[in-house]
C-alpha cells in the first residue's frame, strides 16, 4: 500500500467542506497497537497508515457515535463521514446500507484493497511486544515487521488472521475512491476451527462451549465493537422484561452469547472483530462463521455484498429448507 | 435418568392454526402425552428465539414451535419468517451443544387434530430420549 | 516474623496443606490465566505475568447473592460467608488494589459482604520479577515487591520461594505449613531485594501524577476529552478488568417464587450506567464517561480517600480493543494542566 497516496487522498477528503471527519488508522501508543484516527483536517491526514496491523473495522463508528438532540436554534450537522475500509469492512458498510442503518449519501468510502491482516494475539505471542511502537508492512507474499530499526521477514501463513485465511472479499465491495490496484483474491482455506467443533458429539460440544462461555465477563465489547450491533436499545440492556439476567454465570452467559450470535445470523460479515476484542479469548468467530456458512450453504444468501438485497431475517423464500420440520 | 422421568415441553402455538388444531384434538377426545405446556402466540413468526432460550433456561427439556402450513398464515407470511429464523436457531443450538431432539417445529392446521397428536408424541419421545436438560439451565446457585 | 524459604519441589505439598480452605489460584483456561478455586489434584502455576481478570472477585465477586427470599413470604436467607479463602500468587498491584477498594467499602458504613469475606481471606502475594509491558505501578505508589494489603509475600528466587508473613493471618498460615519451610539466611534476603530492584528497573512506562488530582476538575471542558474518547467503544473491558473498579448494580432475579437479590459489577463506561428513569442521561456520550473514569481514579478518589484509585497494573491499556492508553491520557492531562 502506497502511504503517500493514502495520506494525499485522506488529506483531500478530510479537507472537503461536506466531510465532518475521516476515519482511518494511525500508529498506536506502543507495541503493535494501531488506533482509530479521527481526521478533521488535511494536516491530520499525515498520521494515517494502512498496514497488516490495521485490524479494526472502522464501520463501527458510523453507528456508534451518539446522536445528541440538536439544541434549539441550531442546525443539525449533516456533513458526511468519510472512512477507510478493507474488504471486510466494506461489507459492513454495505450491510448497513441494506438495513438502512446509514444512507449512501451520508458516507464517503475510501476503499483499501487488503492482502490480509495479522492476528495480533498470534503476533504478540511469537514476537513479544515491546513498548516501542512497531511498524509492519506487506512485502510481496510476506509480512515485514519493523521494530527498533530491525526488519524481520515473517511468512504470511505464520501470522495471517483466521478471518483473512477464509476471506473471499479482500477488495472493498463498495467505495467512492479506491486506493491502488485491487489485490488478487485467494482461495479461502478450510474453516478448521468450526469443523473441529462440528466433529465433536453434541455433549462434548456443550462441554466445550460451557468452558468458553464460563470465561465471559459480560463486558459487551463483542457487541459494541460489532459494526452491525447498533440497536439504540439493546435487548441485553433491557430490564423489563429481563431477557437475559445481569448475573454472570454459565446459564446467562450462554443465553447472551446465543442471542448475540443469533441476532447476527445472516448479517455477520465475518470481520472477526468480536473475537479480536474479547478479553476472555472466547472463540466467538467460530459461532459467527458457522452461522454465516449455514446461511450461505442452505439459503444461498450472503450479507454485505449487494446493497439492494433484502435483509436475511426480514425476508424469506417459499422454498427455504424445511427438512427439520416435523 | 430415573425410570419415571417425564420431560417438560414448552410449546408455542400460533393462534390461528396450531392452537385450534390442539383444541380440535381435545374436543375430538384424541389423547396425547400431557407433558406439553402450551403458550399461545398470535403467529409462529412472533416466536422470538429468546423465548426458546428462556424456556430451556427455566427448566424446559424440549421446545416445540408450531404454526400454519406454508401459504396458510393468517398474516400471509409470518410462518415463512419463523421457518427461516428458527431453522437457523436450531443449527446454532446444535452447534453449541443442545441436542437437536430438544427443539422441534411443525405445521399443524386447525383441522389436523390427529397430526397434533403425532407431533406431540414425537416431541415428547425425542425429549425423553435426550433426557433431562441440564445444559444451560438456570441452576439454583449456591451463593 | 522471620523470612523463610520454600523449596519449589515442595510447592504442590504446600498447596495441598491448604485444602481445608478454599484456595484461589491462577489457573490456565486454555489460553489465559485466571484466578479460580483450585480443585483437588490441580496444579497451581505461578510462572506467568498476570491474569487478565484481576483477583478482586475473591472479595468482591462479579455476581454476589446478597440474600435469597421467597415471593409472598417473609422468608429471607442470608449467605453464610464462612468459608476460609486463601488467594495464592496474586501480584502486589492487585493486593494494593484491595486496600484501595477497602476504603470505599468501609467508608460510612461497613459493607457486610466485603468485610466478612475479607476477614476470612488470606492473601498470599508473589513479587514480580518480570513486570509486563504496560506496568507502571511505581508511578502510583506501588512496586513490584510492594507488600501493602498482603498477608504473606513470596518471591521467586529460582530454586526456592522466599516466604515472609506480614500479618497475624499470614503468620497463622505459615505456622500450619511450618514443616515445609526452612529459615532463610541473609543471602536469600539480599537476593530478594536485588531481584525486586531489578524488576523495578525493568518497568519502562510511567505516569507523572503530580498536580493531576487537583488539576483534573479544571480540565472539565478541555478538548482533550473528545480527543481521547473518540475511538472508545463504550464496552466494559477497562473497568471490569480494573482491580480497583468497584461499581455495582443491584438486581432481583426470580425463578418461580424463588428469588434472590444480587449485586453484580457495573461499568461507568456503559451508556445505561447513568441513565435516569426519565430518559435523561447526565453522561450522554463516551466523552463524559471517559472523563469520569479518569477523574474518578485520579481526582475524586484522591479527594475522598487520599489515594489514587489506580495501581498501575496496565490491564486497561493492554486489553483496550482500540488502544485507549491511560498512560497517554495522563500525559495529555499533564500537558493541558
Amino acid at each position: 500500500m502506497d502511504l503517500e497516496l493514502l495520506r494525499k487522498t485522506g488529506a483531500e477528503v478530510a479537507a472537503r467542506d461536506d466531510v465532518k471527519y475521516l476515519l482511518g488508522w494511525k500508529q498506536g501508543t506502543y507495541g503493535y497497537r494501531v488506533a482509530p484516527a479521527f481526521v478533521e483536517n488535511a494536516a491530520g491526514a499525515a498520521e494515517l497508515i494502512f498496514s497488516p496491523l490495521c485490524t479494526a473495522n472502522l464501520a463501527t463508528y458510523l453507528t456508534l457515535v451518539e446522536q445528541l438532540p440538536v439544541p434549539r436554534g441550531e442546525e443539525p450537522d449533516t456533513r458526511k463521514v468519510a472512512l477507510m475500509v478493507k474488504g471486510c469492512d466494506s461489507r459492513a458498510v454495505t450491510q448497513l446500507l441494506v438495513e438502512k442503518g446509514i444512507e449512501r449519501d451520508e458516507v464517503v468510502v475510501i476503499g483499501c484493497p487488503c492482502p490480509g491482516v495479522v492476528d495480533p494475539a498470534l503476533l504478540a505471542e511469537k514476537y513479544p511486544e515491546t513498548e516501542e511502537p512497531a511498524e509492519m508492512k506487506w512485502d510481496g507474499e510476506d509480512f515485514l515487521l519493523i521494530r527498533n530499526g530491525e526488519e524481520t521477514k515473517i511468512s504470511r501463513d505464520e501470522l495471517l488472521a483466521e478471518k483473512c485465511r477464509l476471506c473471499r472479499y479482500p477488495n472493498p465491495v463498495v467505495s467512492d475512491e479506491m486506493l491502488g490496484e485491487p489485490v488478487e483474491t485467494w482461495a479461502p482455506g478450510e474453516d478448521k476451527g468450526v469443523e473441529e467443533v462440528e466433529a465433536k458429539d453434541v455433549d462434548s460440544r456443550l462441554e466445550y462451549w460451557m468452558d468458553q462461555f464460563d470465561k465471559c465477563v459480560r463486558c459487551y465489547s463483542c457487541r459494541n465493537v460489532c459494526p452491525l450491533c447498533y440497536c439504540q436499545d439493546c435487548i441485553l440492556d433491557r430490564l423489563n422484561p429481563t431477557w437475559v439476567n445481569r448475573s454472570v454465570n454459565f446459564s446467562e452467559n450462554t443465553a447472551f452469547n446465543i442471542a448475540r450470535a443469533f441476532h447476527l445470523a445472516g448479517r455477520c460479515i465475518e470481520c472477526g472483530e468480536c473475537e479480536r476484542v474479547c478479553p476472555a479469548n472466547i472463540p466467538l468467530g467460530k459461532i459467527n462463521r458457522k452461522l454465516a456458512r449455514d446461511v450461505r450453504d442452505k439459503y444461498g444468501f450472503e450479507p454485505g455484498v449487494d446493497p439492494e438485497a433484502e435483509p436475511f431475517q426480514a425476508s424469506y423464500k417459499p422454498d427455504d429448507p424445511e427438512d427439520f420440520i416435523l | 435418568m430415573s425410570a419415571n422421568y417425564e420431560p417438560n415441553i414448552v410449546a408455542f402455538l400460533c393462534n390461528w392454526c396450531s392452537y385450534a388444531g390442539a383444541d380440535l384434538a381435545g374436543t375430538s377426545r384424541v389423547s396425547y402425552p400431557a407433558n406439553i405446556q402450551i403458550i399461545r402466540v398470535m403467529c409462529s413468526g412472533r416466536v422470538n428465539p429468546l423465548y426458546v432460550m428462556n424456556a430451556l433456561q427455566q427448566g424446559a427439556d424440549g421446545v416445540l414451535v408450531s404454526g400454519c402450513h406454508p401459504g396458510d398464515c393468517h398474516y400471509m407470511e409470518g410462518n415463512y419468517y419463523a421457518r427461516r429464523r428458527l431453522g437457523m436457531l436450531k443449527d446454532l443450538m446444535e452447534f453449541v451443544g443442545v441436542d437437536p431432539k430438544r427443539f422441534h417445529m411443525s405445521w399443524v392446521s386447525a383441522s389436523e387434530g390427529h397430526k397434533w397428536k403425532e407431533v406431540v408424541e414425537k416431541t415428547v419421545e425425542d425429549a425423553r430420549d435426550a433426557g433431562p436438560f441440564e445444559g444451560f439451565r438456570r441452576r439454583q446457585i449456591d451463593w | 516474623m522471620s523470612a523463610m524459604l520454600l523449596n519449589k519441589e515442595k510447592w504442590p505439598e504446600f498447596v495441598g496443606k491448604l485444602t481445608g480452605k478454599n484456595v484461589w489460584a491462577p489457573q490456565s483456561d486454555g489460553t489465559e490465566m485466571r484466578f479460580a478455586p483450585v480443585g483437588e489434584n490441580e496444579k497451581v502455576v505461578l510462572d506467568y505475568n498476570n491474569t487478565r481478570v484481576p483477583p478482586k472477585g475473591a472479595l468482591f465477586p462479579q455476581t454476589e447473592t446478597m440474600f435469597k427470599f421467597e415471593i409472598g413470604s417473609d422468608k429471607v436467607e442470608e449467605p453464610p460467608l464462612d468459608q476460609e479463602v486463601v488467594v495464592l500468587g496474586l501480584r502486589p498491584c492487585d493486593a494494593r488494589a484491595m486496600t484501595i477498594v477497602d476504603k470505599l467499602f468501609k467508608w460510612d458504613i461497613d459493607d457486610p459482604y466485603f468485610v466478612k469475606r475479607q476477614e476470612k481471606t488470606t492473601l498470599v502475594g508473589l513479587a514480580c520479577n518480570e513486570p509486563g509491558l504496560n506496568c507502571f505501578c511505581t508511578s502510583v505508589g506501588g512496586g513490584p515487591a510492594a507488600t501493602e494489603g498482603l498477608d504473606v509475600i513470596m518471591a521467586d528466587l529460582g530454586e526456592n520461594y522466599f516466604v515472609e508473613a506480614l500479618t497475624d493471618k499470614g503468620k497463622a498460615l505459615l505456622d500450619e505449613t511450618r514443616d515445609l519451610l526452612e529459615d532463610a539466611d541473609d543471602d536469600a534476603q539480599k537476593q530478594k531485594e536485588k531481584l525486586s530492584g531489578e524488576a523495578e528497573d525493568k518497568i519502562k512506562r510511567s505516569v507523572e501524577t503530580e498536580g493531576v488530582p487537583e488539576g483534573l476538575p479544571g480540565l472539565w471542558d478541555d478538548p482533550l476529552w473528545p480527543r481521547v474518547s473518540a475511538s472508545c467503544l463504550g464496552c466494559g473491558t477497562c473497568t471490569y478488568l480494573c482491580p480497583t473498579c468497584h461499581c455495582f448494580d443491584i438486581q432481583d432475579e426470580t425463578e418461580g417464587i424463588d428469588a434472590r437479590r444480587c449485586r453484580m459489577w457495573d461499568s461507568c463506561m456503559f451508556s445505561e450506567y447513568t441513565l435516569h428513569t426519565s430518559g435523561h442521561n447526565p453522561r450522554p456520550t463516551r466523552k463524559e464517561r471517559t472523563r469520569n473514569r479518569i477523574n474518578h481514579k485520579y481526582s475524586y478518589y484522591v479527594d475522598k480517600f487520599d489515594v489514587i484509585a489506580c495501581v498501575g497494573c496496565g490491564r486497561c491499556t493492554n486489553l483496550c480493543p482500540v488502544n485507549i492508553d491511560i498512560i497517554e491520557i495522563l500525559r495529555q492531562v499533564k500537558e493541558a494542566l
